[in-house]
């Protein structure tokens, strides 16, 4: 554990010593949700109806599904473009010399962005609190819990990436995929069921449509978490396919990089 | 299920098997690179795979507290056997142990003794100070926390940067940073230091301190086993105990340094007279005595001429007398270093020889 907070304490140096980069994305984040806001209260006659058993109030579904997208982003991200860099400038070769392991190693680069998203999502909740959103805050345990189990939901994904950075220098753009796909399927800015029955298949197979589903109902209705249990089980059989074979194709990947001797390549 | 022979010890899997003083083993090692082909190459035939070799058989041990060169050009292979000697890239057939732990499958027990120095500048973190940068990578290294400064400070004394610890490395010169750099693989302690062309980016005066510094601090008071892998032979033969020559993946030759180059059989050496020599040195030449003459005017009237000569000492005096003889005007005549092309193309030559006969 040491190692990893080492790690992450690097790149919080790092990140802090570009003050005005973090002064904006903190500005940028306040800016954004005001005029989020005036259109969620301009919509919500029309989205009242389709969002009743998610809340009711469209500011609210609007402000859950932006900040979890936010972690989606993070978890899908920031590993392969922390390794990239780092494979680009001759760093993950370095840390790859030392006693640490490479689960260590990985831990560390992505801590950090973690770390920085939830101070995000947090100030993004508390302005909307502010602004009057229906936030249940005795539920916040059962709400981390949720938010954890969507981020490990999606992290394979971000390992596959990074392994492709490893494996063919490019992640290609299978971020950029998971990210379009989740955010228009998985009930991000509207309920799942206003979109296309045939779609609406396509949003079954979304891990993001069970997070965000049961963590509406643990926020926004303040329902207890054994009521989400059906949706949490899915949640939880993705999390374990996709975490075993993302991290079989990562291992392999590092393996083949050490093999084709294109681990400090970019 | 294994089966232990009555009598015989159970050797934990972790446990090194060198021989004593033993630093590095390498037993027919061998890696290639696949080749990169062009489109029309790889459509035409996509499941050909065309390789490169970049170490062929690399037998060799290196003892404990060695100054050990390994001299090759571009391409020759040093690197590759760095990252392997590192666990960076894996070998594809025989074997290499370092403390007696094999890279491949006790790798982090290699990376416990073993330290590469990763040259690329890029490879520090340039928005941290140095200190913050040997920091972090104690804390990799396993150092303990109440110990880690102390031996954070120490290293930016050794290397020099002890006043320049606060600031950020991205204000550093080239020679700070290769310092930082050498500073941040000595942290554990290694007892094993691998050195890629360390001094490839340093002006004449900084390579020459650095190589001073390798010679005094790391290989002397430190006692680290030190491998230097150059294309630089004046810098092998000045730090080196022993040097392998490393050409196309194929070790041709090892030995002590000044060995090497007396079985190669000719120094090159440089002549500077405002006589006309050449009559006198072909004699010598046809004797075998002198080879390669090269001759070079100046605008003072001097001329310099270079030559190799067989037979060291002995070989150098005939061509004295020889000149002395011919009433030659000799302003100056020297041994200078031979260059790595000189040096390998000798070897070459004397393998083809032995072959030959």
């Amino acid at each position: 554990m040491g190692k990893v907070l080492a790690l992450v304490r690097a790149n919080w140096l790092t990140a802090a010593s570009y003050r005005f980069n973090l002064f904006v994305s903190l500005v940028s984040l306040i800016a954004m949700v005001i005029p989020v806001y005036f259109v969620a209260g301009a919509l919500q006659p029309v989205m009242a109806k389709s969002i009743a058993g998610q809340g009711g109030e469209y500011f609210g579904f609007l402000l859950v599904g932006i900040t979890t997208l936010m972690f989606l982003t993070t978890a899908v991200t920031s590993l392969p473009a922390a390794l990239g860099s780092s494979v680009a400038s001759g760093t993950f070769e370095a840390l790859l010399g030392t006693r640490a392991r490479l689960s260590e190693i990985v831990a560390g680069m992505v801590g950090y962005a973690f770390i920085w998203t939830t101070v995000r999502a947090f100030l993004l909740f508390a302005v909307g609190w502010m602004l009057g959103a229906p936030l249940v805050g005795e539920q916040s345990p059962a709400a981390l819990l949720i938010l954890g189990m969507i981020v490990l939901a999606y992290f394979p994904f971000g390992l596959f990436a990074a392994a492709g950075v490893l494996a063919f220098k490019t992640s290609g753009s299978l971020p950029a995929a998971v990210l379009t796909v989740s955010g228009l399927l998985g009930g991000v800015y509207y309920p799942t069921q206003v979109i296309p029955s045939w779609l609406q298949d396509l949003s079954a197979v979304i891990p993001l449509t069970y997070g965000l589903r049961a963590l509406r109902a643990v926020v926004l209705e303040g329902g207890a978490l054994s009521a989400s249990a059906p949706d949490l089980a899915v949640l939880a059989g993705f999390i374990v396919l996709l975490f075993a074979s993302s991290l079989y194709v990562f291992t392999r990947a590092v393996r083949h990089a050490k093999h084709a001797g294109t681990l400090a390549q970019y | 299920m294994s089966v232990v022979a009555a009598g015989a010890h159970t050797v934990p899997p972790e446990a090194p098997t060198a021989a004593a003083g033993e630093a590095i083993r390498l037993s027919q090692l061998t890696k290639r690179f696949a080749i990169r082909r062009g489109w029309g190459a790889a459509l035409r035939r996509p499941l050909l795979r065309q390789w490169a070799p970049a170490l062929e058989d690399i037998t060799c041990t290196i003892a404990e507290g060695e100054f050990f060169g390994l001299l090759g050009p571009n391409g020759a292979g040093k690197t590759t056997l760095f990252k392997v000697l590192a666990t960076l890239v894996l070998p594809d057939g025989g074997s290499a142990a370092v403390g007696g732990y094999d890279v491949v499958r006790q790798a982090r027990r290699v990376r416990s003794i073993l330290a590469p120095v990763i040259t690329d500048e890029r490879s520090l973190y340039w928005r941290l100070t140095a200190r913050e940068n040997l920091e972090l990578y104690a804390r990799l290294q396993d150092l303990p926390g109440e110990t880690a400064p102390r031996r954070v400070s120490e290293l930016l004394a050794t290397v020099g940067l002890a006043d320049a610890g606060r600031k950020l490395v991205g204000a550093f010169s080239s020679g700070m940073k290769q310092r930082l750099l050498i500073a941040r693989a000595l942290v554990a302690r290694p007892r094993i230091l691998l050195l890629d062309e360390p001094t490839r980016s340093l002006d004449p005066l900084s390579a020459r301190a650095f190589r001073a510094f390798l010679r005094e601090e790391i290989s002397g008071r430190q006692g680290c086993t030190v491998l230097l892998a150059t294309h630089n032979t004046e810098e092998a033969l000045e730090l080196c105990g022993r040097v392998a020559v490393l050409h196309r993946g194929r070790l041709l030759a090892v030995g002590a340094a000044a060995d090497l180059i007396r079985q190669v059989g000719k120094e090159r050496y440089r002549l500077w007279t405002r006589s006309p020599v050449l009559g006198s040195l072909a004699a010598l030449e046809r004797e075998g005595v002198v080879h390669q003459i090269a001759t070079q005017p100046d605008a003072e009237g001097w001329a310099r001429v270079d030559m190799d000569v067989a037979g060291g000492l002995e070989g150098a005096a005939r061509v004295m007398d020889a000149l002395s003889r011919a009433g030659a005007s000799v302003g100056r005549f020297e041994s200078v270093p031979r260059s790595l092309a000189d040096l390998i193309e000798g070897i070459i030559e004397r393998k083809r020889g032995s072959l030959d006969g």
